[in-house]
């Protein structure tokens, strides 16, 4: 498979686990893209305009500069998610959602109209740490490891369980003592930092970077990298973000169609599949392979 | 001066006219369903080029089809009045395809967004696919008769924007008239208010909501049609950022609330008018920033109800 298609694939799978974080607070956010474009204007800003960074004219890139651009792209966009958080938090359901959308708008127009940014052409050139597209499967997968890790990790942790019961029913655990507004906030900063890390990685990766990168489009495609992945688990929104961004390349050959195909798609996924592809029960099966012993009363202390 | 500012204010009204349109469509579905209907914005765009179509302009489908158009055009009133009623047909096989399947089992609000955006992709898409990615202009003679501009109070104004604004007006005033009056709009009100009380009383529910359906649509249609004729056809895309600052709209005005959608819109339009022209390239940030401060202080909009949580 095309080197290319496939980091664009690891990508969308990032994408769709920055979504799904928040969403397993069970908090509709659509910021995902003002994050994403946020962190990617940084790197691309930071890369062509600070020689410190150390950008040579045969237009490649030293590897700890990106490593430092990715750090910075997350942090840049984790304090904009906790300035932003604290504010639309507050809101419930179908209002943060719009709010949300209101947030990737204004960061959109914002890039847009930037005297720095490039307007509506961007910024070009942006150098590049590895010298093929295939350099690029590196960090992509070595991200995704990292936020399933955290995804995982947080099944077993404190923070996890109380997230998941936030999603169950918010009043109910805020009576049993739970800061359901920090539950929400860490979860909203989580999916930022993962958003701007993985802009800075997109930035470098297609080497231009415009306003249009984080659009209410996009946004749209990502959540539905979620609902048709299943929201119930991290597996979900990988698997939907990499089937999803690989499928209108794979429809290239329809030509002009290949979107309509797309969108019916997403118009018909959620009534065939109303939990999406990973289900609870495939999980379920799933986790009796990984455990063939099968630890006794392991299957009852499940909520 | 007075001049400048009159056409200002009025190319505000006008374009706010439109805002409300769209969030009135919003809102119709809203009052029933519960849900918003992502597909308003490309039933915008499908307005806008089926306006076009049916006055006779010609369309080239990126050189697919070069010059082809309908033999006789309909004069614009009858072609917007048309292309209204024909966009209220395609949002009701919206609602078939990407409502009724998941009303059908229940499903939570949350897939009723994708599945409603998934039909605005397909819709935008095929507008792509046919109409082609490049922008019409409506013929100059399109509103032959129209006077360019009209002479009030001494200043001279743009009368594209006066028909704007009336057409809106009248479609607001029929639309809030049916709803008060008839014994449709007043079921439909009911099925709003109580659906399972309604359908108690024998109204069929079903009924008012493809009902709703039928006249959002027609009513995002009327808004595509209109930005048509007085600005033009920038591509498929053009409805979705209607579509957005609509939803700005129905915010702002209170989901559910037909005087608040009109407020909020003209408020919106005017809003964004007063820009000055230096800053023009962030006036779309602006119908976003007022929803950002309007939801930080009234969460439930301006002219919202409360809604308070239970247990």
């Amino acid at each position: 498979m095309d080197p290319a298609l496939l980091v664009q694939m690891l990508i969308g799978a990032l994408l769709g686990i920055s979504v799904y974080l928040p969403l397993a607070t069970g908090q509709l956010t659509l910021a995902t893209p003002a994050f994403y474009a946020v962190g990617g204007t940084l790197a691309a800003l930071l890369s062509t305009r600070w020689p410190v960074l150390g950008a040579r004219i045969d237009g490649s890139f030293p590897l700890p500069s990106f490593l430092l651009e990715l750090a910075l792209g997350g942090a840049l966009a984790g304090l904009l998610a906790l300035l932003v958080g604290r504010i639309v938090l507050r809101l419930q359901g179908i209002y943060l959602a719009i709010a949300t959308i209101a947030l990737v708008e204004i960061v959109r127009v914002a890039i847009l109209n930037l005297p720095f940014t490039g307007g509506a052409v961007g910024i070009f050139g942006i150098p590049q740490p590895f010298p093929s597209a295939a350099g690029y499967l590196l960090p992509a997968l070595a991200l995704l490891l990292l936020a399933g890790w955290v995804c995982q990790r947080l099944e077993v942790m404190a923070l996890g369980r109380a997230m998941a019961a936030v999603r169950e029913d918010e009043l109910a655990a805020r009576c049993m003592g739970i800061d359901t507004t920090q539950v929400k906030l860490t979860a909203f900063v989580m999916s930022a930092v993962l958003a701007g890390g993985t802009g800075v990685l997109a930035a470098h990766f297609l080497n231009t970077w415009n306003a249009r990168q984080g659009s209410f489009d996009s946004a749209v495609i990502m959540l539905a990298f979620v609902i048709l992945g299943g929201s119930r688990s991290w597996l979900g929104p990988v698997l939907g973000g990499l089937v999803l961004t690989a499928l209108p390349e794979l429809l290239r050959p329809v030509g002009d169609a290949r979107l309509v195909l797309f969108g019916l798609v997403i118009l018909s996924g959620p009534a065939l599949f109303p939990q999406g592809l990973v289900t609870p029960g495939l999980l379920e099966r799933l986790g009796r392979l990984g455990d063939p012993a099968g630890r006794p009363g392991a299957e009852g202390s499940r909520p | 001066m007075i001049e400048a500012l009159l056409q200002t204010l009025l190319n505000g009204a006008a374009s706010g006219g439109v805002y409300a349109l769209v969030a009135l469509g919003y809102t119709l579905v809203f009052s029933v369903l519960g849900v918003i209907n992502f597909a308003l914005g490309a039933l915008f765009s499908l307005g806008g080029y089926l306006t076009y179509l049916l006055m006779g302009g010609r369309i080239s489908a990126n050189g697919g089809l070069p010059g082809w158009g309908l033999p006789q055009g309909l004069s614009f009133t009858p072609a917007l009045l048309l292309a209204a009623l024909l966009t209220g047909l395609v949002s009701l096989v919206v609602e078939r395809l990407a409502f009724a399947p998941l009303r059908r089992r229940r499903a939570e609000p949350l897939l009723y967004l994708i599945t409603s955006l998934g039909a605005g992709l397909v819709l935008v898409n095929l507008l792509q696919m046919l109409m082609g990615a490049e922008g019409y202009a409506f013929p100059a003679t399109a509103l032959a008769g129209l006077p360019d501009a009209l002479q009030v109070a001494g200043a001279r104004i743009r009368s594209v924007q006066v028909l704007l604004l009336a057409v809106c007006a009248a479609a607001v005033i029929v639309l809030t008239l049916w709803l008060e009056r008839s014994r449709s709009g007043r079921a439909l009100k009911a099925v709003a208010e109580d659906a399972t009380t309604a359908r108690l009383l024998g109204i069929d529910s079903g009924a008012m909501l493809r009902l709703a359906f039928l006249l959002s649509g027609a009513l995002a249609g009327l808004g595509g049609g209109l930005i048509g004729v007085s600005i033009s056809l920038p591509g498929p895309y053009m409805g979705i950022s209607y579509g957005l600052k609509g939803l700005a709209v129905l915010v702002l005005g209170g989901l559910g609330s037909v005087p608040g959608a009109i407020a909020g819109g003209l408020l919106m339009g005017l809003a964004e008018a007063l820009v000055p022209g230096d800053a023009s390239g962030w006036r779309d940030a602006l119908a976003f920033a007022i929803l950002f401060l309007v939801l930080l202080l009234r969460p439930s909009g301006l002219l919202g109800r409360r809604q308070v949580e239970k247990v």
